[in-house]
């Protein structure tokens, strides 16, 4: 080549348009095939989606609600709630707007693949819980019922997806959960938390920064008007009473499943020895089993044995067994210091 | 199936489902918790333990030197250079002696054998084709792997692998892959396909499948060879012959490690982009060292893993050496095929530091890597038309001695880029087909095969063109 | 089915149906035997050395992957044996372990030989605990007995025996070591010679036993035959679908047509 300078600069001009084209999420081809969606169908479900809810919460819908729940005006709301009366899912009477049972089914099917998705994600992959829910809201209008139901079959059907919420049933049934807000527990109270509500985005982020999940042990330290004072896993926090309504929480009833001792597994220097007392309810699925398939259950012995060289991981002697684990899991494992 | 019973099995299940409800999410735990209990009380009846503390010492001496902060990764890299420097230093002669007996002695004695009763071209397509190409890649294959394979299966028996993978997790971590992942790769050090199917072991399907994306940056033993080749003829050569040999295992150690900083950059951006995520659980069990039966266990590697992936080998050499006779002997308006493609495709190679020779040669061998060298001799001295050297167009060939293939090289227009960019190619290209077929089977999808295949080759162009042309730049 | 044990005390018994849809083939046959343990545990060792094969070993857990075959005789009898990848558990849902635990559930092996490590016994019993859940036919192989010696860790093989019910039999399998011992009490096993009388878990915790002793009572009403109604309980409660499939079907402990075992890797994302 007579010139490298300039095949240097074309090369370099080539690759980087190829890279703005191409690049994943980012790149205009992602761009295109994003806004190439069907959107219509998107609309109408979440639409219905919206209907259950009230329903669910024994509020009226009304088409103003629908607008604003879609972010759109008021005659897309009406075009919307015209189309799906006419399918044959909602009924109108006095400007409110009720499900039929064509139409509760529609919503709890929906519902089941969204709250399976979150589960899948939550056991299955390792996508952050903040992406969780926004994720779902993608994958609830596309994938169908019947691929649902065969997800649902290879992960052991599960019961709850990771907020708490209950899946509803291959047969669309949708149990019960129970349990009280956070801010209707006394002081001294101690509970667990079982639902975790992920809408709206910012609460739920705040309260996954504060580094709360469901099936956490909560301790009502002091209750005030305006915050309340609560330790979970042995951590102290303070909410708003507002905000705390976002979390529901179940009392402990059973002494037994009490907890008092969060010192995490990493805390142990080599030579120390802890008793496992539990492990935090934030480590799920596979990576929860295979710990305990190991030996990490309440009553072993653990001592870490090796550190490596930037002290993560660390090797673990368990139950006659030496087994390396990351610190983001040590973290997570509650022991109780020993001898 | 009655009426009555389908009731029966409703009802069964139905009331399972219920209970579920009630006995909630701790039903895996307390289950667990139950047999451990009862494990322990059974282990503590039936095992006696007599001053564990002096005896496992030793196994603890050995962990603690392996795994320490500052002697940790120079041991790692001095075992992974001793094995090369073993393989390249021992292989040497018998490759000689295998080559002289293989092609200088076998080759004539079996061409005049054929040519005494059949035409020319039946002589030409068997024995310059299809046997030359077996003899070379055995003199070439086999001498190293049998070192090799039995090197490395020592370690392996002896404990070493997982505490790599021990030390290597950090980075792997902070890559978004499974610390497992140093497992595997290790596996493809012999053979990608292998090391595809070894990712099973990671049981998170985003990390697997990064593990099996990246597996090709692992060179496989079908490609060492060109490395070592090279790196002794374009490095070595430069050097007095008492060192040379450890500066060429220095070059292709250079170039494994390149390939493992690779796949940490790749896993890196794979986790970034198309398999987002955050890096999941890593719980590796250490086994204890177990002293190997050093006898055993280098006549097991040799007899399963060398005779296997030889025998390989010269399956898809033979072909391979037929379609190259062909392609060297069938004219086209008086030229041959191959040298339609190498004028057609040198411009492009040149522009990536490399050659039309070398192009070709590549995409010969899709089904191996192992023949790629003697592809790419076989090719120079044709279109180079050197008359003397070579025992005829479309003959591949063994030759005395490093310096007269640095002469071909020479002559079909290689420079030290040549050298170098082959040495890169070689590392960054797409995978085997044999591989390629295993991701397939493994993943289940077109998808990551493409991709599996497509992102180390443009990777390989991207990086040899930048590199040929900064070369040029600063050369002139 | 399978001919029930009151008539022929020393018949085959697993179930042909599972193991041809599990791929493995029975002619010339008359026992299949599966290898299971937990990884690195010398599975593959054992298998090598009773089948003369050459199955890759490997100090480090995971080095097998995929199910190998192999057979031998003894006294006559064909065996068929099949080498499994390690597990730490069937109670788990990792695919990695899915091809060992469809086997041990499904494939109804004659003998199960369960291979532990005699220097991590007490996490290796895990294992051995839960498939003496689902079977009644097994054999304890504790290998790497050479490495216990040299730790200086006693294996005390005869309460091992007692307390689990079943023949327990120290080797060192790269030694050849106690192979003989092995093979005869897998043959014991296998013509129904030796009846086993395997330990089962004595104190399910509480909170879940009531759970577990419902459910089991009513599979006992509709499945009198069934050896394992307490592990058909267990994996009901934890909702494992080819459980509940084998239920609807009324072939429990059949294996469903769809859950090929083939290709249990295919990766979806
Ligand atoms: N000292 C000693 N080593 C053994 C014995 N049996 C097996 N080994 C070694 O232990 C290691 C593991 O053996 P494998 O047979 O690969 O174990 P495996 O159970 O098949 O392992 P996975 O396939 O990973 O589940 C190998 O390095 C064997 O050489 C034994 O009895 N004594
Ligand atoms: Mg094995």
């Amino acid at each position: 080549m007579s010139d490298p300078l300039i095949s240097l600069i074309l090369g370099f001009i080539i690759v980087s348009a190829l890279m703005a084209f191409f690049f994943p999420d980012k790149g205009l081809l992602a761009i295109w095939r994003r806004s190439a969606k069907d959107s219509k169908k998107e609309a109408l479900e979440d639409a219905l989606k919206h209907v259950y809810d009230c329903e669910y919460n024994s509020l009226s819908c009304t088409i103003r609600s629908i607008a604003g729940h879609l972010h759109t005006n008021m005659d897309k709301a009406a075009e919307v709630s015209a189309r799906l009366e006419s399918m044959g899912l909602i009924t109108s009477n006095n400007q409110k707007l009720y499900l039929t049972d064509e139409g509760r089914s529609y919503a709890l099917r929906i519902i089941r693949v969204h709250r399976l998705w979150e589960h899948y994600l939550a056991d299955h992959s390792s996508v952050k819980e903040t992406e969780w829910h926004s994720e779902a809201e993608i994958v609830e209008h596309t994938m169908t019922i019947e691929e649902a139901d065969s997800l649902a079959a290879k992960m052991g059907n599960p019961l709850i997806d990771p907020h708490g919420d209950p899946i509803p049933t291959a047969g669309l049934e949708l149990p019960e959960l129970g349990g009280v807000h956070l801010n209707e527990l006394e002081k001294g109270d101690i509970g667990r938390i079982i639902h975790l509500e992920d809408e709206p985005q910012a609460v739920f982020s705040q309260l996954i920064a504060m580094g709360l999940h469901n099936g956490m042990q909560i301790h009502i330290i002091d209750k005030r008007t305006d915050r309340i004072i609560f330790e979970a896993n042995g951590e102290e926090n303070i909410l708003a009473p507002t905000l705390a309504a976002n979390i529901t929480v179940k009392k402990i009833e059973d002494q037994s499943e009490i907890l008092d001792d969060f010192t995490p597994l990493s805390s142990l220097q080599v030579g120390e020895t802890g008793i496992v007392k539990g492990i935090s309810r934030a480590l799920r699925g596979q990576q929860r089993r295979r710990l305990m398939d190991l030996g990490v259950v309440p009553g072993s012995k653990i001592t870490p044995e090796l550190v490596s060289r930037a002290g993560n991981p660390v090797a673990y002697r368990i139950r006659g067994a030496s087994v390396a684990l990351r610190k983001q899991h040590s973290d997570l494992i509650f022991v109780e210091k020993g001898e | 199936m009655d009426k009555n019973n389908t009731d029966k099995t409703e009802k069964l299940l139905a009331t399972a489902q219920n209970l579920r409800w009630q006995v909630g999410e701790n039903f895996h735990e307390s289950l667990m918790e139950s047999i451990y209990s009862d494990a322990a009380r059974i282990a503590d009846r039936a095992v006696k333990v007599d001053d564990v503390k002096k005896k496992y010492d030793w196994d603890v001496k050995i962990d603690k030197l392996v795994t320490s902060r500052t002697f940790g990764f120079p041991l790692m890299f001095l075992l992974l250079a001793a094995v090369f420097w073993i393989t390249v230093e021992g292989a040497n002669v018998p490759s000689g002696l295998l080559a002289s007996l293989l092609v200088d002695f076998l080759h004539p004695v079996l061409k005049d054998f054929m040519l005494s009763f059949s035409p020319e071209w039946v002589a030409g397509f068997l024995i310059d084709g299809a046997y030359l190409s077996m003899a070379w890649v055995i003199a070439v294959m086999l001498p190293p792997m049998a070192i090799f394979f039995p090197v490395f299966t020592l370690l392996e028996d002896f404990g070493y692998l997982p505490r790599v993978a021990f030390n290597m997790d950090n980075l792997f971590r902070r890559a978004g892959a499974h610390g497992k992942q140093a497992l595997t790769m290790s596996m493809g050090f012999g053979c990608n396909a292998a090391g595809v199917v070894a990712t099973r072991v990671i049981d998170s399907p985003r990390e697997r499948l990064i593990a099996i994306i990246t597996n090709n940056f692992s060179l496989c033993n079908g490609r060492w060879p060109t490395q070592i080749l090279i790196a002794s003829i374009f490095i070595g050569a430069a050097l007095p012959a008492h060192i040379a040999g450890l500066v060429s295992a220095g070059a292709v150690v250079f170039i494994a490690v390149l390939g493992i900083l690779l796949s940490l950059v790749v896993s890196y951006g794979l986790s970034k982009t198309i398999l987002k995520g955050e890096a999941s659980a890593f719980s590796l069990e250490l086994p204890p060292y177990r002293p190997p039966k050093i006898w055993q266990t280098l006549y097991t590697s040799l007899i399963d893993r060398t005779i296997f992936v030889l025998w390989r080998a010269i399956v898809f050499a033979i072909p391979a050496g037929m379609a190259i006779w062909l392609s060297a002997n069938v004219m086209i308006d008086g030229t041959s095929i191959a040298e339609h493609f190498i004028s057609w495709s040198n411009p492009m190679g040149l522009l990536l530091g490399l050659n039309g020779v070398i192009l070709l040669a590549y995409i010969i061998a899709i089904p191996a890597n192992e023949i790629v060298i003697p592809t790419v001799l076989m090719l120079t001295v044709l279109t180079a038309g050197n008359p003397e050297l070579g025992a005829g167009t479309g003959v591949m060939f063994e030759l005395e001695s490093q310096s007269a293939m640095a002469e071909i090289f020479r002559m079909g227009g290689w420079t030290a880029l040549t050298g170098i960019n082959l040495m890169l190619f070689s590392l960054l290209h797409n995978p085997c087909s044999t591989t390629i077929y295993t991701i397939y089977k493994e993943t289940g999808s077109v998808k990551w095969s493409v991709i599996a295949t497509v992102l180390p080759l443009i990777m390989g162009l991207v990086v040899c063109f930048f590199t040929a042309q900064l070369w040029m730049l600063f050369a002139n | 089915m399978n001919p029930s044990p009151e008539n022929c005390a020393n018949c085959p018994v697993h179930n042909m149906g599972n193991l041809k849809k599990l791929g493995v083939d029975m002619s010339d046959y008359d026992y299949v035997i599966a290898l299971a343990g937990n990884p690195n545990t010398g599975k593959s060792t054992v298998f090598n050395n009773l089948t003369g094969l050459r199955q890759h070993t490997g100090n480090w857990p995971g080095k097998t992957v995929t199910r190998a075959e192999g057979g031998f005789i003894y006294s006559d009898k064909k065996f068929k044996i099949v080498d499994l990848p390690g597990t730490y558990s069937l109670l788990s849902t990792s695919t990695d372990e899915e091809v060992a635990r469809d086997f041990i559930l499904f494939g109804q092996p004659d003998v199960t030989v369960i291979v532990v490590d005699a220097t991590r016994i007490e996490r290796n019993l895990n294992l051995v605990l839960q498939v003496l859940e689902i079977t009644d036919r097994a054999v304890l192989c504790v290998n790497l007995i050479d490495e216990a010696r040299r730790h200086n860790i006693i294996v005390d093989i005869r309460t091992l025996g007692k307390d689990l019910g079943i023949p327990v039999v120290a080797t060192a399998a790269r030694q050849r070591e106690g192979m003989d011992e092995l093979l005869k009490s897998i043959e014991e096993v296998a013509s129904g010679k030796y009846t086993c009388n395997p330990y089962r878990l004595s104190k399910v915790n509480p909170g879940i036993r009531k759970a577990v002793e419902r459910i089991q009572n009513e599979i006992k009403e509709q499945f009198p035959d069934l050896p394992n109604p307490r592990w058909v309980a267990m994996r009901l409660l934890e909702g494992d679908q080819s459980i509940i499939d084998a239920i609807k079907s009324g072939e429990l402990g059949d294996l469903k047509a769809e859950k090929q075992i083939h290709q249990p890797e295919t990766i979806q994302n």
